[in-house]
């Protein structure tokens, strides 16, 4: 008998954890490069997120003589929101990522760039104008 | 960082290193991040040190899982089989999340 060749061996793939299992079901283990290099975007996408959050504290603690009260606050709590908003979404972009790979499905497009580009877009217009009025 | 010689996984891309740096500086930003919190000890007083220890805990988390992480994705990667880590990038966005929202709650509540 022949049998030997094709059944897979007791070195199988290595059991999984249950959040594992549950999180990322089904599929197959991706290219382990592709996994590697799906952590770094998520890294870059949660170091964007710390430059925000450190950003809104920026604001809120070194421009009491530039910004009126309610404009400080306002600016300091929209940039905590957007880190904030960031990092979950980085968690959850990696996943879907990480299961579309796992299916060999087309990656998913991230929702989040729009947003963040609107965002900068929208901070550096209020800086603008507010450079020209003063 | 590595006990073994460099190559050890045979890729030539060094994805397991690039990868180790990139927690690296992520674990650097959690430290300015840090760095900048303790900027609000002197308005908001020392119930605003939970942020700066929350922040702190993760990068002291990543510098501690370091070496066990950059070992078992290069043995990972000489096998062709990494298990996704989903722990640490659960966590590591969990802490951001927690920081903006505790941030947020510090400036409308004060």
């Amino acid at each position: 008998m022949t049998n030997s060749e094709q059944q897979p061996g007791p070195a199988g793939p290595p059991p999984r954890g249950r959040i594992a299992e549950r999180l990322l079901p089904g599929g197959e283990e991706p290219d382990p490069r592709f996994t590697l290099a799906n952590e770094r975007t998520f890294l870059a996408w949660i170091r964007t997120s710390l430059a925000l959050l450190a950003g809104g504290i920026a604001v809120e603690a070194f421009t009491s003589g530039l910004f009126i009260e309610p404009v400080r606050k306002g600016l300091a709590v929209l940039l905590l929101l957007l880190g904030m908003m960031l990092s979950g979404g980085a968690a959850v972009r990696w996943l879907r990522v990480e299961r579309s790979m796992r299916t060999k499905a087309p990656l998913p497009l991230p929702l989040f760039v729009p947003l963040l580009a609107g965002a900068g877009a929208l901070a550096a217009a209020v800086v603008l104008v507010f450079i020209l009025w003063r | 960082m590595a006990s073994r010689a460099p190559g050890h996984h045979g890729d030539p891309g060094l994805q397991p290193e690039r990868t180790a740096l990139a927690w690296g500086r992520t674990m650097l930003a959690l430290v300015t991040a840090s760095a900048f919190f303790l900027r609000w000890l002197p308005t908001y007083g020392p119930p605003i040190l939970v942020l700066p220890v929350i922040s702190g805990s993760a990068a002291l988390a990543i510098y501690l899982t370091q070496r066990r992480r950059y070992q078992a994705r290069s043995h990972g990667l000489a096998g062709e089989s990494i298990e996704a880590d989903l722990t640490a990038v659960l966590w590591t966005a969990f802490a951001g999340v927690v920081l903006g929202g505790l941030g947020i709650v510090v400036i409308l509540v004060s």
